[in-house]
């Protein structure tokens, strides 16, 4: 009897394996699976698209959103585990593709047949260059950014009697010394011209530090040769600024988090974000009258306003079954109609070279002068240095952005330098390892 | 019933028990001891790379902040716990109206998830909105920035954490009040004692056992403090609650360090265990 039942165990066990393997057999009828992100918008475009692609073309795409998981980035480093990756994943951060790449997961795409050439004309050779791994190959198609710039409430810019918006730190200072108010009298102020996180999170610096580092130093990378490039002037001003809108409470040090948006209900004036915002407020807060305007730079900056563009990239994973083929979809994905569909239904931008040439942007942009403000700013966006390391470079950062700008510990200068120093010595400790 | 299945029966009863064992008791103590001499990011192959996780410990300065903070919350935790604890059972052990009720009412937070209660604290311990705060300020007195300020932010946690907490060793102090026997205070009421008395010289020295068993439920308990900061402060401000639990979190899921999480685990599991044995000694003199 026992024995019966030892087999029976065995049997199950041997039905569970079959089953498991059955299900990673993702290539059946030669299908190739694609991944896009959870959002609604994206999911709409992702399935149209490839409905019309299966119609005609072969492999069959398979579409599906990413699984569910407390972040999108846990379920694709599951996946790579697991080796249940999809063949293509729409909406990589830029700055984590290196790490895939360096763990040797995704396909070199400049090894494919037509990669090149169509990158290059469809995107800048600056974007080219900035998305070219250490190794020397391409690993990612950037696809889509969101520009972060300056959002802001334009009856309070009214009230203020702004005519051109604040371009320079002095004039968005002078604005915010202006704005800020104790509402109810209780000796603490309640109304703010602003508000960015302060958590030292790596991420929450793609939203205030590196904008402004961008802006004031005109797009010049944080790490260049596995060192640190931002121990100059312009990040000293950067978080000399940052520091005086905590010092005089134009911004608040706690996180608003936990209540209603500040910006929908008039507690803050000016928001950094990216366009992913417009359709939020247009459907939350319709009658909200708002505009945009780039990241303010140093008083003697004379440039033009960079930002973060929030870069999202297109990867093929190494266990795809035929990488070529799945690049021969994405061409497709990647037309001019396709992203213009794109672009209409999610309001995020392609990074495409003639975004504010080509007419069908043209026009639509005419129409929507709000988003006209973002695609200027799409030219002057750049991503983030590739390199593995990012994370914990961020997190240094965050360290000395919480001591010295948040809590005023420490002098800008310092702290600039302390930071770089800390992110050469990342460096150096992991060349020793 | 023949010998060779009376040999494999046992190891069939016993099979659950040993497969569980196998699988999550011992492959993950052998698999991280492994990793704390290798590195490894999950999707690279491990690297060995000897004895640099352990000698990096040494060197970091955010680690030993970390279990200083660590530290600093135990010293705050503990003492407000078994004082809170003991003053409730001793009066939930008295004949008091609607004793069923509180003693159900101090339970109800412990079964609460603790994401729900830190998001629920957070909000009243806000500086611009906060209830404590707006009391604060409702009778004249200052705002407090119960989690912006790096001193307040930890004491802030502690009390959260004992508020939480305080139900579960309400309930094990009142097992142990009630093992006490009655003769014992008979006969001191008949000496003259007073109820202080009484408390200190009878009720004491009784419940040593069950002192003993919070303080290390409690010890263990505050060592493995992450989902309080986690949720409130992420570590902030300045690094004040940072746990060393939350610090191996970040190292493990924020940058994929496993071997050296791995090393920190183990590292603060010797910390813990030596703490502990310290207690075991003073305790139960």
């Amino acid at each position: 009897m026992y024995i019966k039942l030892i087999l029976l165990l065995i049997f199950l066990s041997g039905i569970c394996i079959f089953t498991s393997s059955c299900n990673r057999n993702k290539n059946k009828n030669n299908e190739l699976l694609f991944w896009s992100s959870n959002n609604l918008q994206e999911i709409e475009f992702a399935q149209g698209m490839i409905e019309a692609w299966n119609a005609t073309n072969s492999p069959h795409i398979r579409f599906q959103p990413v699984p569910e998981g407390q972040s999108s980035e846990e379920i694709i480093l599951a996946a790579v585990v697991a080796k249940t990756t999809p063949d293509i994943y729409a909406n990589m951060r830029q700055g984590d593709v290196e790490f895939y790449a360096s763990s040797y997961a995704l396909i070199p795409l400049d090894t494919l047949k037509g990669f090149l050439e169509f990158m290059y004309a469809r995107c800048d050779s600056s974007v080219m260059d900035e998305i070219r791994s250490a190794d020397g190959h391409t690993y990612q198609i950037p696809w889509k950014i969101n520009p972060i710039i300056v959002l802001y409430n334009q009856d309070y810019y009214d009230e203020l009697g702004v005519v051109d918006y604040p371009r320079t730190y002095s004039e968005y200072l002078s604005l915010a010394e202006k704005f800020k108010e104790d509402r109810d009298g209780d000796g603490y102020v309640d109304r703010w011209f602003g508000n960015t996180e302060t958590t030292v999170l790596w991420y929450q610096r793609f939203f205030n530090f590196i904008p402004l580092y961008y802006a004031a130093s005109g797009g010049a990378p944080l790490i260049k040769n596995n060192k640190a490039a931002f121990n100059n002037e312009a990040a000293v001003k950067v978080f000399t600024f940052l520091r005086t809108l905590y010092e005089n409470q134009y911004f608040p040090i706690e996180r608003l988090t936990a209540r209603q948006d500040p910006f929908l209900y008039g507690d803050i004036a000016t928001k950094w974000t990216g366009p992913w915002d417009v359709p939020y407020i247009l459907k939350y807060k319709p009658d909200l009258n708002f505009n945009v305007h780039p990241m303010p730079v140093p008083d003697d900056y004379t440039g033009v306003s960079h930002t973060y563009a929030d870069p999202k990239s297109i990867v093929i994973f190494k266990y795809s079954s035929d990488p070529q083929k799945a690049w021969n979809f994405l061409q497709q994905f990647l037309s001019t109609e396709n992203d213009f569909k794109f672009f209409s239904l999610s309001q995020q931008f392609p990074r495409r070279k003639d975004l504010l040439t080509d007419s069908l942007f043209v026009n639509y942009l005419k129409e929507n002068p709000r988003l006209a403000r973002f695609a200027k700013q799409a030219k002057y966006s750049r991503g983030i240095s590739d390199t593995p390391y990012m994370k914990e470079i961020l997190a240094l950062i965050s360290q000395e952005y919480e001591a010295c700008v948040v809590y005023g510990k420490k002098e800008p200068r310092q702290a600039i330098k302390d930071a770089a120093q800390a992110v050469d010595l990342l460096y150096l400790n992991l060349s020793n390892e | 019933m023949n010998s060779r299945h009376k040999t494999i029966l046992p190891w069939l009863l016993l099979s659950p028990y040993i497969i569980h064992f196998l699988v999550f008791v011992a492959f993950p103590i052998i698999f991280s001891l492994v990793l704390t001499f290798n590195r490894w990011n999950i999707i690279s192959p491990m690297e060995y790379i000897g004895l640099s996780n352990y000698s990096r410990i040494l060197h970091d300065r955010l680690f030993w902040k970390a279990v200083g903070n660590t530290l600093v919350f135990l010293s705050i935790h503990i003492p407000l716990q078994i004082i809170v604890a003991i003053t409730l059972a001793e009066i939930l052990n008295q004949k008091i109206k609607l004793r069923p009720f509180f003693r159900g009412a101090f339970f109800l937070p412990v079964i609460v998830s603790g994401v729900v209660v830190s998001i629920l604290w957070q909000q009243l311990l806000g500086f611009n909105t906060g209830i404590f705060n707006r009391m604060l300020t409702s009778i004249g007195l200052g705002r407090v920035g119960w989690l912006i300020d790096p001193n307040w932010a930890m004491p802030s946690i502690a009390i959260m954490a004992t508020w939480k907490n305080v139900g579960l060793y309400i309930v094990l102090f009142l097992v142990g009040l009630q093992t006490v026997p009655k003769a014992y205070y008979e006969a001191a009421d008949i000496e003259g004692a007073t109820k202080w008395q009484k408390f200190w010289h009878i009720t004491l020295p009784m419940i040593n056992p069950t002192i003993f068993m919070v303080v290390i439920l409690s010890t263990i308990g505050g060592f493995s403090l992450f989902i309080e900061p986690y949720v409130m402060t992420g570590g902030g401000p300045l690094n004040s609650t940072l746990s060393a639990v939350l610090y191996i979190y970040k190292q493990a899921f924020f940058y994929y360090h496993m071997g050296y999480a791995a090393t920190l685990g183990l590292f603060f599991a010797m910390i813990i265990l030596f703490v502990i044995v310290i207690q075991k000694k003073f305790i139960e003199k």
